[in-house]
């Protein structure tokens, strides 16, 4: 009788301490991507170490692979109990969107309710969660902006006065910067993402918001848009007149090297590029302005961690997640994952002008258009960089890029 | 009582059985199970594969613009491999047979880059042709020949067989070490007989040293081919299959259609295109070759 009693009394213990969620446990297993630098992997370390120490019983192990093993264990984790459940991929239909589709992410609309991530992070970060069909998926991580960045002094010596605000300005200027016999832009061929910035942004310009988005949703047909021949013509002539060459041979690490010795004028990157002109103590020399392709739409990507649709502890991932998103740590680890939060209420102080120009750029746009490689499927990716290089090294006449491309899709399964 | 004794040839399995279990499980299962995945469609997330019969194959051999291409970089790369680094490996291995002083520093020398990674090599070598700051290009413009500067390795045109100088340049040890060991097995006592018999330098190399070195010849020749067919690695580290997939490889893209767009079917037909295309090339070698041997006898 008397052992009876206590049983029931643990019993009753144990259900009240589970009942008043004051305490879940949980061994969370976080998958994401190796990171080089060391203040980033030490930022990782203490942001699991007080997300421990405020949740007494869960346990956050953190796995690091490089891109291609991180997908690959994806695919097997998605037929096993043993994945993750929380996961690493970048946003959009392309990358984030192979594994959503398959069912690996678990849909976090209760999660955004819950923790009312959209009244807490900016909307050019989430609006990459609502894509999918189904359901929110995935929180930012990181909200990345990509611009042209330019020489200051070759701007000056080719006698340009102001960041060009169209299109044909930008035009205008790469022919100025050339008659002054300055390449305009660089780029890295063997990396096919770099010069894919360069047609994306082309698209934008030439096809409008609409007709671009349709192309990348594979929508509109590539052979007949008027606007996609065009914008292999104008790629064309990009790589023909203004890009420093030979870039072909080359990745986007020896175009940086290039462009810090002042052998082109222009680059168009991420706001990634203000830390590694910090460490190379070349702030100065160099500022940024948007792409004018006259849509006010701004290029970016997000990346994004997703909760597995088999993780056995979502509610405890998802408060991981929001631990990770929240003031506390976002303030305090400002600038190590980007050069902005994704976090709305971070307060910016002492910032150079360069990471203030972001901060302008950021708060500006409002709507955003995606990276080529995360807004396609990953095998039409794989063809629109073949296509855009055939075109760019002269090997395929331009209006037969969106016939090319326009082939595939319609062979794509 | 009388010890139960196993029959040789029962013990001769017995002590086989471990090393073929692990052989069937790693090599002979897995080839099967691509040879199955090459009629179905999986996409590695699914839980189950669906069969599509000779759709990946239809698939590769019509509507996949990067395939042909890639077979015939493939051909061309197996062709300029199994000949020109063993003619010169075989060159260096007959210089390096002689008396020569610091002939064991030589051959060390000489097989060093065997060792070193091949991804490392595909660094080292693609360092030395960056068009701007490579060793290549920068002699070049020292020696006054700026006009012959090239983008090695971004021009379609030279990329494939840029990559495959670094080849060259890291495979000759192997073969080069093949062939100084069957340069050894040759006879004295045949070449003493032969020049005793009046022939040459020349006439000794054709009907004594030559035939003495068939089988290391097949051997070689064999393993060049497989390698050679199954190229991956100083490719992908170099090129990564471009400019516009045009150092493309039949192993290279086999592995990016399954491992990075998710394609198994796809990635397996082409696995099996080239393992169709690898016994083509060796089984007849193989056979002919035995012939030989067995008329020798």
């Amino acid at each position: 009788m008397k052992t009876h009693a206590l049983a029931s009394l643990a019993a009753a213990a144990v259900l009240s301490t589970a009942l008043s969620g004051g305490a879940m446990a949980a061994n969370l297993k976080l998958w994401t991507l190796s990171f080089d630098n060391p203040t980033v992997v030490a930022a990782w370390n203490d942001i699991i170490k007080s997300f421990e120490e405020k949740n007494p019983g869960t346990t956050v192990s953190m796995e690091n692979r490089s891109t291609d093993e991180h997908k690959a264990a994806l695919r097997v984790a998605a037929r096993s109990d043993q994945g993750p459940d929380i996961y690493f991929m970048w946003s959009g239909l392309g990358l984030g969107g192979e594994f959503v589709n398959a069912g690996l992410s678990k849909p976090l609309d209760a999660y955004y309710a819950e923790y009312k991530w959209d009244d807490r992070l900016t909307p050019t970060s989430v609006a990459a969660s609502k894509a999918y069909a189904g359901g929110r998926h995935g929180v930012p991580y990181t909200f990345h902006g990509e611009a042209l960045y330019y020489n200051k002094a070759l701007f000056e010596k080719a006698g340009i006065t102001a960041p060009p605000a169209s299109w044909d300005e930008l035009k205008a200027d790469a022919r100025k910067l050339k008659d002054a016999g300055i390449p305009a832009i660089t780029f890295g061929g063997t990396v096919n993402w770099h010069l894919m910035r360069l047609m994306d942004a082309i698209l934008e310009a030439k096809c409008g918001a609409d007709k671009h988005d349709a192309l990348k949703a594979m929508t509109a047909d590539w052979a007949t848009e008027a606007c996609a021949a065009d914008s292999f013509k104008e790629l064309r002539d990009w790589s023909e007149t203004y890009i420093l060459s030979p870039f072909m041979g080359i990745d986007q690490a020896q175009s940086f090297n290039l462009f810090l010795a002042g052998r082109a004028a222009m680059m168009l990157e991420g706001d990634w590029l203000v830390g590694q002109l910090r460490d190379a103590d070349r702030l100065a020399d160099y500022d940024l302005f948007p792409i004018p392709t006259g849509t006010d739409r701004l290029y970016s990507f997000s990346e994004y961690y997703y909760v597995s649709a088999r993780s056995k502890a979502p509610d405890e991932a998802a408060k991981f997640l929001d631990y990770l998103l929240s003031d506390e740590v976002q303030q305090k680890y400002l600038g190590t994952f980007g050069s902005i939060s994704v976090n709305a209420d971070v307060k910016y102080d002492k910032v150079n002008p360069l990471d203030q120009r972001w901060l302008d750029i950021f708060a500006k746009y409002k709507a955003t258009y995606i990276n080529g490689d995360q807004a396609f499927p990953l095998d039409v990716t794989t063809e629109y960089f073949r296509v855009i290089n055939e075109v760019a090294s002269g090997n395929l006449a331009p209006q037969d890029g969106g016939k090319t491309l326009a082939t595939f899709i319609a062979n794509h399964k | 009582m009388a010890k139960a004794r196993l029959r040789p040839q029962t013990e001769g399995y017995l002590l086989l059985a471990p090393a073929l279990a692990v052989y069937f499980l790693f090599a002979v299962y897995p080839m099967l199970d691509v040879i199955r995945m090459s009629f179905s469609s999986w996409n590695g997330l699914d839980a189950d594969s669906s069969f599509v019969g000779l759709d990946n194959f239809r698939a590769v051999l019509t509507t996949d613009p990067v395939f042909w291409g890639a077979l015939l970089n493939t051909i061309w790369w197996t062709a300029l491999a199994v000949t020109l680094p063993n003619l010169v490996a075989f060159g260096l291995a007959l210089a390096l047979n002689q008396n020569l002083p610091g002939r064991s520093a030589l051959r060390v020398v000489f097989y060093l880059p065997v060792i070193i990674a091949s991804i490392a090599v595909a660094t080292i070598w693609k360092w030395m042709y960056d068009p701007f700051f490579g060793l290549f290009s920068n002699l070049l413009t020292e020696w006054g020949w700026q006009g012959l500067v090239a983008d090695w390795l971004g021009d379609r045109r030279i990329a494939l067989w840029s990559v495959f100088v670094a080849h060259l340049w890291q495979s000759v040890g192997f073969s080069m070490v093949l062939f100084l060991a069957g340069l050894q097995g040759v006879s004295a006592t045949l070449i003493e007989a032969a020049r005793i018999d009046g022939a040459g330098r020349w006439r000794v190399f054709r009907h004594v040293t030559l035939p003495a070195l068939k089988p290391t010849i097949a051997i070689v020749f064999v393993l060049s081919v497989i390698n050679s067919l199954k190229a991956f690695d100083i490719v992908y580290g170099m090129t990564g299959g471009g400019p516009a997939q045009s150092t493309q490889m039949l192993a290279m893209w086999a592995y990016t259609q399954s491992m990075q767009l998710g394609d198994f079917g796809k990635g397996a037909a082409i696995s099996v295109i080239l393992l169709a295309v690898t016994l083509i090339v060796v089984i007849p070698y193989l056979k002919w070759t035995m012939g030989q041997s067995e008329a020798d006898r």
